[in-house]
């Protein structure tokens, strides 16, 4: 490819004004010697703002107004669902705090410190453990369940 | 001179101030949306309404198409706002969204490749047809008019990625950076898609209407 033809493909991209610095020199060089590439960069920019100038479709009144009223309802939408998980993640927070301190304070308060030291305390908090995290599982499970099938039949309606 | 040069500084520093204004209120309205304020989701749905119609009607060519697409968009923008990284720029991300659900519209209704030049509409009117009947009529302007109307057929029968880099390089004017982020490419990539798509809207102008002057 000759230099000539390498600047000739240049010429578009300079009309649309997105040359480099180092091709913008290239340019400006060439055209300084070849009235042939300066007169077709004229047309390309002929083209480049004929191109700028097509008229701006506008969209319907009515379907901006719909347009902007869905996504508000989204948006309400999205602000309730992440308010809802936030609760619901203090709440399960402060259950499982409250859980897992009752026993110790519920024994603390009922035999001293000194109960909690006994082997017997630690084995009887654990299985206590245990089982409320199966409890608080299987509840959990059963919620995401819901709000699965609750989200699908949303999404069907 | 003076006076040429005072009114010529004046008006540049009102322009500047303006533009830095307008990009302030911008990033105002985008943090009281992730906020969840509905006011300031409705002033940038009015802000973009015409932009984002325009480029959607570029994609899809048909306006049923793109009023539907415009309306899908505006959702996407309500529940994807709080993922939206503030250092971005907010008319890439807009139209990356917008750009995204086109795509896959084309892809469902036409699954052979977008780079494929598109042949006649398959209903309706015509883009010049489409374009001018909402211009204020006036006999000084019906060549322009004709031109214009020829340019936005010629323009339509491009394939969509080329017709998607030229109404973002000409009509959004946005730079070529932001374009390679809506479209995902190296900034190569737009610049080889950018001359293509001028060449071959410039092959069938001239194939068609050969003299033409296309300002």
């Amino acid at each position: 490819m000759s230099d000539h033809d390498k600047i000739r493909e240049l010429l578009p991209l300079a009309a649309a004004e997105v040359l480099d610095q180092q091709e913008e020199r290239l340019l400006a060089e060439h055209l300084r010697t070849c009235s042939v590439c300066a007169a077709q960069l004229e047309e390309w920019r002929l083209l480049a703002g004929g191109l700028r100038r097509l008229p701006t479709p506008q969209p319907r009144g009515v379907v901006v107004e719909r347009a902007r009223a869905m996504a508000q309802i989204r948006l309400t939408e999205h602000l309730e669902h992440q308010w809802n998980r936030g609760v619901m993640t203090g709440l399960i927070a402060f259950a499982w705090i409250l859980t897992l301190l009752s026993w110790p304070v519920f024994r603390f308060i009922s035999g001293g410190f000194l109960s909690m030291l006994d082997p017997q305390f630690s084995h009887t908090w654990l299985v206590f453990c245990v089982f409320t995290t199966l409890v608080w599982a299987g509840g959990g499970a059963a919620a995401i369940l819901l709000s699965m099938q609750q989200r699908r039949e949303r999404s069907l309606a | 001179m003076m006076l040429g040069a005072a009114i010529f500084g004046g008006s540049h520093n009102n322009s500047a101030t303006a533009i830095w204004e307008a990009g302030v209120g911008l990033e105002t309205e985008i943090a009281q949306l992730r906020r969840g304020d509905l006011d300031a989701l409705s002033t940038l749905l009015t802000r973009y309404q015409n932009r984002l119609y325009r480029y959607l009607l570029r994609m899809v060519r048909q306006p049923a198409e793109a009023e539907d697409l415009f309306q899908q968009t505006w959702l996407r923008v309500a529940e994807k706002i709080h993922n939206y990284d503030q250092n971005r720029n907010f008319d890439a991300w807009l139209f990356t969204l917008a750009r995204n659900l086109a795509i896959d519209h084309l892809r469902r209704l036409r699954p052979e490749s977008l780079d494929e030049p598109v042949g006649d509409h398959a209903g309706g009117e015509s883009a010049a047809a489409r374009l001018v009947s909402r211009e204020t009529p006036a006999l000084d302007r019906v060549l322009a008019r004709e031109r214009t109307s020829r340019l936005a057929d010629a323009m339509e029968t491009l394939p969509v990625i080329q017709r998607e880099v030229l109404t973002l390089r000409f009509e959004e004017e946005l730079k070529l950076e932001e374009i390679a982020e809506i479209l995902g490419a190296p900034l190569s990539t737009v610049k080889t898609r950018l001359r293509r798509a001028l060449d071959r809207l410039r092959g069938n102008l001239e194939s068609q209407f050969p003299g033409e002057n296309w300002q």
